[in-house]
């Protein structure tokens, strides 16, 4: 038997075939002002045709290796190319975008770096960071842009 | 927004100074030490060592309850013990009441039990993503604390986050936890990774080769890959080892009927019952609910309805609203006349609005349950307005929450009013978020087959096949899909005769 299973609920059917889809969060400094960005304005970010946020400040993004399933959903979505035009596309542009080897690099270089942005998945969320809505909604909400596998 | 291309050379000075900052953080080396636990009671300390090995290693739950009500009652403001008590305890109403003691005696706790609090209360508020960063704040703070890893592990299982799950486990470096491999174990064969799960049971029974639990626990996770010979054989080696231990008699009996065989099933329920008359109140409904599923499974829906309609009598009788609209909500569906599977779910939904003795978001998962059964019996009807009106309601639900049971309802609802319609590509979008579930699996293979996509039909229908877990949605669709499934000669559009129950 395994520890604490009928704790909070019964009845709902069990766990046992595969996991939900991934939400990436969008994420910025704490200190950055931008609340909500519209999926248009998120797309000019990741593809560079937006290089700095209102008050000036230079954009600097952060990823997880485009190639990784864990990024297919923005890769999809917000790059509108195949995870190895996205790869290219990211070495192309290493002035601007840093790609991290996990979720927690990406929050630490991002909690830590005026300016920046990036993706996580939403259950690596940590205190240091910003989350920034998609056309108003959050990650848990639905209609969510960033929702997939 | 607006684009300043002067901003490159900042940039790129900036990157510099990024990328040091990454590799420092690489080089960053975690804390090793435990949480620390506030109370003046050395008693209390010694306790939750004891609910660790009780409730943990060795899942006698019901006396690692009665260990942390006495830690709670030796010191009062013990937050972290009230918050731990509320989570295992097999009391509804002691569930809620030790949440707000935990909550209540906060002030008490040291700042890593704060966030623990934190984390379970704004998950119970349905605050997702506070619940997140609480989470992975106390996570980095102690992350080879035990209870620290096994809550964090626990509770990311029940979001269906394995992998994150399993990782939290794999990186706390704990290897010697019986308690730890038991319920990781259980994440891989969740995950249907198998050989890992039997490896670390091999692990825990080695490591406690005289305690029940390894053997239940293995000849659970045995039961849930199919092999229910195997299943049998270990839960009679946990019996032998501790004729008391009741998990293991009950669980013949689920695999009897698992089996199909549900008149031995039955015979084994009622040994079991009679061995042990006075059963924790939630394991009793639990396997009161399994051996009125037996019915189901034979078809027996008169003999079915009795059988639930007891175990919602009890319910009512002892004020558990959530108990009392789960079992009419499992009655509604196995029901073939859809007039009398609406006229259950409206008794369902006037029971959770009750709201007695159960977490207010217990509750809320309850209704969104409830609607979805009701979309089901709509569709069934034929009645698109009835369907769309439930749809509605727990769309409307699933938009004001972030709770996966809630999401979960909403998309295999959605998923079945568009199946009805036959707007499969649509339907599917739905479906595969509910894929948990044997009633969304069944509709997800049958449109995958609709639209050509042969290969993904295949995976969900071997899936659902193998899907050994003893719920009724399992009894009302997977005996029959694996019948249809194994039958050669049942291979119409994907074996659509038996898919139409």
């Amino acid at each position: 038997m395994k520890a604490w299973r009928l704790a909070l609920l019964l009845g709902v059917v069990g766990l046992a075939c595969s996991a939900q889809a991934k939400q990436l969060a969008v994420i910025t400094d704490s200190a950055n002002s931008t609340t909500n960005l519209t999926a248009s304005e998120l797309v000019k970010i990741f593809s560079g045709r937006t290089a700095s946020w209102p008050d000036g400040k230079a954009i600097k993004i952060v990823l997880r290796d485009p190639s990784s399933a864990d990024m297919q959903v923005a890769v999809r979505k917000l790059f509108n190319m195949t995870a190895d035009q996205a790869r290219a596309f990211v070495r192309a542009h290493s002035d601007v975008i840093v790609v991290a080897d996990s979720d927690d690099a990406v929050i630490h270089l991002v909690s830590s770096t005026r300016g920046a942005i990036g993706l996580v998945d939403l259950y690596s969320l940590t205190k240091g960071v910003n989350v920034v809505k998609i056309d108003g909604k959050l990650p848990v909400e639905q209609g969510y842009l960033l929702k997939g596998n | 927004m607006v684009l300043h291309l002067s901003s490159r050379k900042t940039a790129l000075i900036g990157f510099c100074l990024l990328l040091a900052n990454a590799a420092a953080f690489a080089r960053k080396n975690s804390p090793d030490r435990p949480m620390p636990i506030t109370t003046k009671s050395r008693e209390v300390r010694r306790l939750l060592d004891e609910a660790w090995r009780l409730n943990l290693d060795e899942v006698q739950q019901a006396d690692a309850i009665e260990v942390l009500r006495k830690a709670v009652k030796v010191d009062p403001n013990f937050a972290f013990g009230h918050l731990l008590l509320s989570q295992c305890s097999l009391d509804p109403a002691e569930q809620v009441q030790e949440q707000q003691k935990a909550s209540a005696n906060r002030s008490h706790a040291g700042p890593a039990e704060q966030l623990v609090i934190d984390w379970f209360q704004n998950a119970a508020d349905h605050k997702l993503i506070p619940a997140i960063t609480d989470m992975n704040e106390v996570l980095n703070q102690y992350p080879h604390d035990r209870w620290v890893v096994f809550l964090a592990n626990w509770w990311l299982t029940q979001q269906m986050q394995y992998d994150r799950a399993v990782a939290v486990f794999e990186r706390s470096g704990i290897t010697d936890s019986p308690g730890l491999m038991n319920n990781t174990a259980y994440t891989y064969a969740y995950m249907r990774q198998f050989d890992r799960a039997f490896a670390l049971m091999e692990k825990y029974v080695a490591a406690l080769p005289r305690n029940p639990n390894p053997q239940d626990s293995y000849a659970e996770i045995l039961r849930l890959a199919g092999h229910y010979d195997q299943a049998i054989k270990h839960y009679r080696a946990a019996l032998a080892l501790d004729p008391r231990f009741y998990s293991s008699q009950f669980g013949i009996a689920d695999t009897y009927s698992l089996m199909g065989d549900e008149k031995r099933a039955r015979e084994a329920y009622r040994i079991a019952f009679q061995k042990f008359p006075s059963l924790p109140e939630l394991h009793l409904i639990q396997w009161q609910t399994r051996e009125a599923t037996t019915f189901v499974r034979e078809d027996d829906y008169a003999g079915a309805d009795r059988a639930f309609q007891a175990i919602a009598d009890r319910a009512h009788a002892k004020a558990m609203s959530q108990v009392e609209a789960d079992t009419y909500r499992q009655m509604a569906m196995y029901q073939p006349e859809q007039k009398r599977a609406l006229a259950l779910l409206d008794k369902a939904e006037a029971a959770a609005h009750k709201g007695q003795n159960a977490m207010p978001f217990a509750i809320q998962q309850e209704l969104a349950q409830v609607l979805r059964a009701r979309v089901e019996a709509a569709v069934k009807m034929s009645n698109q307005k009835l369907a769309k009106s439930a749809l509605n309601r727990v769309a409307d639900m699933a938009q004001r929450s972030d709770d996966k049971v809630i999401e979960n309802a909403y998309h295999g609802a959605a998923g079945a009013v568009l199946f009805s319609q036959h707007k499969y590509n649509e339907a599917m979008s739905h479906l595969e978020e509910d894929s948990n579930n044997p009633l969304s699996l069944r509709l997800l293979a049958i449109a995958y087959q609709k639209v050509g996509y042969g290969s993904e039909a295949k995976r969900v229908g071997e899936t659902l096949a193998n899907f050994n877990d003893a719920t009724l949605e399992q009894a009302v669709v997977v005996p029959a899909f694996r019948k249809c499934y194994q039958d050669p000669a049942c291979d119409g559009n994907f074996k659509n005769a038996a898919l139409k129950k």
